[in-house]
């Protein structure tokens, strides 16, 4: 692997409940459970490691319950972790693992280090403020004071997500799912962090709306050169825009590669279930 | 009767009404200096040197009950009891004025549990407690300026929950308060925050400025004198002390706006550069208006007519 | 110009104050004793105490005449009476084992250990006014109190425990046997912390069980009410099912070291309402083969007040914080707090309203403009 990453995740390692490891000896894929009988603790993830490299896709995928949201909640700071690192090329140049940073200092990294983009649009924007005034949230957090300049970098960031100017003042409430989606990503951009993190980023949309948003997230990612992890049960989103992916079930990655190789040919039984399913 | 009943029936301007009323059973009350008990001023003083020692940080204290309502300057009252020794001269106003009701109690109160003077001309005074204004000549350093504070927490306006409030005010994370103003200037066109706008005090903290008006507000940056902020109610107590930056919330762009009226002066001193009150008339062509701080404008009334009679002359 | 004329505003106080003295003090019926007051207005009295955080009988009774009858006005008296007097010493944490009943139900049990003493109580009686005319209503009460001297030997006398065997009027709580039989969720600390004093700090979420306790015990009545009765019915509220373990009326001896010899000596006796409130279980992540307990304290007879209390404080606890719940009772159930703020809307607010004039005016003014720019 090269040293080129935007961000690496070392072991990363979350249990629900006593975090006790003998959890780990009755769960997993293997063991077809991430709940212990044993300890009664749940191990949502365990063992999980990859690197993005900057302008590269990285997919995380499996079904609901397989861990992979957890992670990366634990990568964005929404939830805590039992154990592991997470390192971001632009915090101390990678040598500081961030799951050690004092929660105050965890959320200042959301500001321009780390942007996530939440399935659930209400997560990740205010709904009873204008699609511009999300903006200038994100942007007024980095210091940005001139009103001016405020609206013109809004504008210029909705249109780039193809959200319509005449819209801009409109609470973002009074939006359809797609439309949110696209001011979400509008806000997560706004001063161009160097990772961005993607959860289930088109799940719950119309084929036909959530078709347009892969495009503009692909084009997106092309075009800025930001480090992504894009979260999804649904391989057709991983093969639209990632290179590389893992597959996680019960709490572990279960196999790892090139997306394209991964579909055309997976080992893993249990990547095979989701590549045939995925097919059918 | 007994003596207190019959003070309380025939009224006595200087007696504190603070005993429970008369019947014999009860001892006298011997109230002491400044009313609070010693402790209780110790523990105000402490919580008013953190916040002179942190500028703009809202220092929860144990705030007492006191003869005045919650809400009609008891956290201010507090405060004044807390620092009032005996050489101080008090000044107390509401709106600006000496005579307004409440101002009246309060004074009351500090004089008759103290004993020491009042003065309705700060350059008498050194301990002024206000409610909504801060007086128009200028303070200096022998002068405390105590504002009575409804409701202490500026991002009130934008958060609920107590516990990300505080999260907020520690993390410096003023960003929602940023978008509220955007907000308000995008559907507006102008920032309509009236009274109470809220300031970056020495690039730490933001603060609601009680509500003083806008036109106080400049007042408060590196100014001369200490500027204590009492909410008796939320349990607060903050402070601008002096030589400390206090900016308000404004872009680079926009403004910051005080209360102005093209053409409005005072009736009664022709003054056009103090904050102005409208006095309303039934009919409302011939309302007029007049100085809020009614102190400087009497003197600036007699100042004024004494130079014209020195003209006829 | 109204209340704040530019010169009499200390005249005109005075001549309200006047009014409000010879009203109340020269009218035309005779004095009210406070031992009237004590005796014939008991809850009121209890109320005030309960609110202003004070146990003193004739100074409550006091207050409560020169507040007019108001009991928040009073509490506030009592309040700001209180704030004048420095503190002391501290008495030792009271036992509430020590409580000798005077009132106790247990509505979990037909037959609790120990009696079921309904006590001084209105609970089971026709709420029907008495309509006749004063003097009836007097003589009627002059000739019942002849009858009784005369006639009736064995009438019950609740303030005298000297007849009772102790186990009767210091029974063992319910809670005591529902944790023998394994029943309840155990959160006993040992760790013993002191208990948050919110007459020195200010209560702010998130907070101690204590600050919460103690912030209810001298809540305002009503408001509490309210406050159990909205999460039950409100917009944000659920039912759930609350059974009552105990309802007590009692009282406590209130103990302090001596401070020459270090003894422990009683040095007064207060009257408080205690209530265990027993909650179902039923949480996903809750211990749903036991039930929980929350507590209620407060000074004097104020049932509704206990009541309330013990079931917001194990509501609050399942809450866990994930709702507003707390914050609604450290911050908004104090009468003090609530109704001086209410008040205060009273004061002359002109310069704010100037202020927020000189904007209207602006915003119109923008508004215009925009429109002009448009038709141009």
């Amino acid at each position: 692997m090269s040293t080129n990453w935007a961000l690496k995740i070392e072991s990363l390692g979350k249990i629900h409940g006593i975090p006790d490891l003998r959890s780990l000896e009755d769960t997993g894929p293997e063991k077809g459970t991430a709940k212990s009988a044993l300890t009664g603790s749940i191990v949502a993830a365990w063992d999980v490691s990859f690197e993005v490299a900057p302008g590269e896709a990285l997919g995380v995928i499996g079904e609901s319950g397989s861990g992979k949201s957890t992670v990366m909640r634990c990568i964005a700071g929404d939830q805590g972790s039992t154990t592991g690192a997470v390192r971001l090329r632009t915090v101390h140049d990678g040598h500081m693992n961030v799951l050690d940073l004092d929660p105050s200092s965890r959320r200042h990294l959301r500001v321009a280090d780390l942007s996530v983009v939440y399935q659930d649009p209400a997560e990740g924007l205010r709904l009873n403020v204008t699609a511009g005034g999300n903006i200038a949230e994100a942007l007024t957090a980095a210091g940005w004071r001139h009103f001016g300049r405020i609206r013109d970098r809004a504008a210029e960031l909705l249109d780039r997500t193809e959200v319509p100017l005449s819209r801009m003042d409109d609470l973002v409430g009074t939006f359809s799912g797609g439309m949110r989606q696209r001011v979400q990503l509008a806000k997560a951009l706004a001063n161009e962090p160097p990772v961005i993190l993607l959860d289930e980023p088109t799940t719950g949309l119309d084929a036909s709306i959530a078709a347009g948003v892969l495009d503009l997230i692909r084009n997106l990612l092309e075009e800025t050169g930001v480090a992504a992890v894009v979260v999804s049960h649904d391989f057709a989103v991983i093969e639209m825009l990632t290179t590389r992916c893992v597959v996680m079930n019960h709490g572990r990655i279960v196999e790892s590669g090139l997306t394209d190789r991964l579909l055309e040919d997976p080992h893993h039984p249990y990547s095979q279930k989701l590549v045939g399913a995925a097919r059918a | 009767m007994n003596t207190p009943l019959l003070q309380e029936i025939l009224g006595n301007a200087s007696r504190t009404d603070t005993n429970l009323d008369g019947s014999s059973s009860f001892k006298a009350q011997t109230l002491n200096f400044g009313l609070l008990d010693e402790y209780s001023k110790r523990e105000i003083r402490r919580a008013i040197l953190t916040a002179v020692a942190v500028p703009g940080y809202q220092v929860p204290f144990g705030s007492r009950e006191m003869p005045v309502a919650r809400g009609w300057g008891s956290g201010g009252l507090q405060i004044s009891l807390a620092i009032v020794g005996p050489d101080d001269v008090v000044k107390v106003i509401d709106q600006g004025d000496d005579e307004g009701v409440n101002a009246v109690n309060l004074r009351r109160l500090i004089v008759s549990s103290t004993g020491i003077p009042e003065s309705t001309t700060p350059e008498d005074s050194t301990l002024i407690q206000t409610r909504h204004r801060i007086p128009e000549d200028p303070l200096d350093a022998r002068h405390t300026l105590v504002l009575q504070v409804p409701v202490p927490e500026p991002l009130r306006g934008v958060e609920r929950d107590m516990r990300e409030l505080a999260r907020m005010h520690a993390e410096a994370d003023y960003a929602r308060m940023w978008v509220s103003l955007y907000e308000d200037k995008v559907r507006n066109g102008v920032i309509t925050r009236t009274t109470g706008y809220p300031c970056l005090v020495n690039s730490r903290y933001v603060i609601a400025t009680t509500p003083i008006p806008r036109w106080d507000i400049p007042r408060l940056h590196q100014s001369e004198f200490l500027s204590l902020f009492g909410a008796g109610r939320e349990k607060r107590i903050y402070a601008v002390p002096p030589h400390t930056d206090v900016e308000p919330l404004t872009f680079e762009d926009v403004p910051f706006e005080v209360e102005k009226t093209p053409g409005a002066k005072c009736r009664n001193c022709a003054s056009n550069n103090t904050f102005l009150v409208e006095v309303l008339a039934t009919d409302v062509r011939q309302s007029y208006w007049v100085c809020s701080d009614s102190d400087w404008c009497r003197r600036h009334r007699e100042l004024s007519d004494s130079s014209s009679q020195g003209l006829m002359t | 110009m109204g209340y704040a004329a530019a010169r009499g505003g200390l005249q005109a106080i005075e001549a309200a104050e006047k009014l409000v003295a010879r009203e109340r003090i020269l009218g035309q019926s005779s004095w009210l004793d406070t031992d009237q007051i004590i005796e014939k207005l008991r809850l009121a009295v209890d109320r005030v105490m309960s609110e202003g955080g004070l146990w003193d009988e004739q100074l409550a009774a006091s207050a409560l005449r020169q507040a007019e009858g108001d009991p928040i006005e009073a509490a506030h008296l009592l309040r700001s009476y209180r704030s004048t007097l420095p503190r002391i010493a501290y008495s030792t944490p009271i036992d509430a084992d020590d409580m000798v009943v005077l009132r106790r139900i247990v509505p979990a049990f037909r037959n609790p250990p120990g009696p079921q003493l309904l006590g001084r109580t209105t609970d089971y009686t026709g709420r029907l006014l008495h309509t006749e005319d004063d003097d009836t209503q007097r003589t009627n009460a002059e000739k019942m109190a002849a009858y009784i001297q005369e006639n009736v030997t064995n009438f019950p006398d609740n303030d005298d425990d000297k007849n009772h065997d102790r186990s009767s009027r210091s029974p063992r709580r319910l809670l005591e046997l529902l944790r023998d039989l394994d029943s309840v969720v155990d959160r006993r600390r040992s760790d013993d912390p002191e208990p948050f004093d919110i007459t020195r700090h200010p209560a702010r979420p998130p907070a101690s069980r204590s600050a919460r306790l103690a912030t209810m015990a001298r809540a305002e009545t009503g408001a509490l009410v309210n406050v159990w009765y909205r999460n039950i019915l409100g917009p944000d509220g659920y039912l759930h099912e609350i059974t009552l373990g105990e309802v007590r009326h009692g009282r406590l001896p209130v103990r302090m070291l001596h401070p020459l010899t270090g003894d422990e000596i009683t040095v007064s006796f207060v009257r408080v309402t205690e209530v265990e409130a027993i909650e179902d279980l039923n949480g996903i992540d809750e211990d749903r083969g036991r039930f929980d307990v929350g507590y209620g304290l407060c000074f004097g007879h104020n049932e509704k007040k206990a009541i309330a209390m013990a079931n917001l404080d194990i509501a609050c606890e399942r809450d866990q914080g994930r709702s507003f719940l707390e914050q609604s009772i450290l911050l908004t159930t104090d009468g003090l707090d609530a109704s001086g703020f209410l008040e205060h809307l009273k004061l002359p607010h002109y310069v704010t309203f100037r202020s927020m004039m000189e904007r209207k005016v602006a915003i119109r003014q923008h508004q215009e403009a925009s429109k002009n720019l448009e038709s141009k």
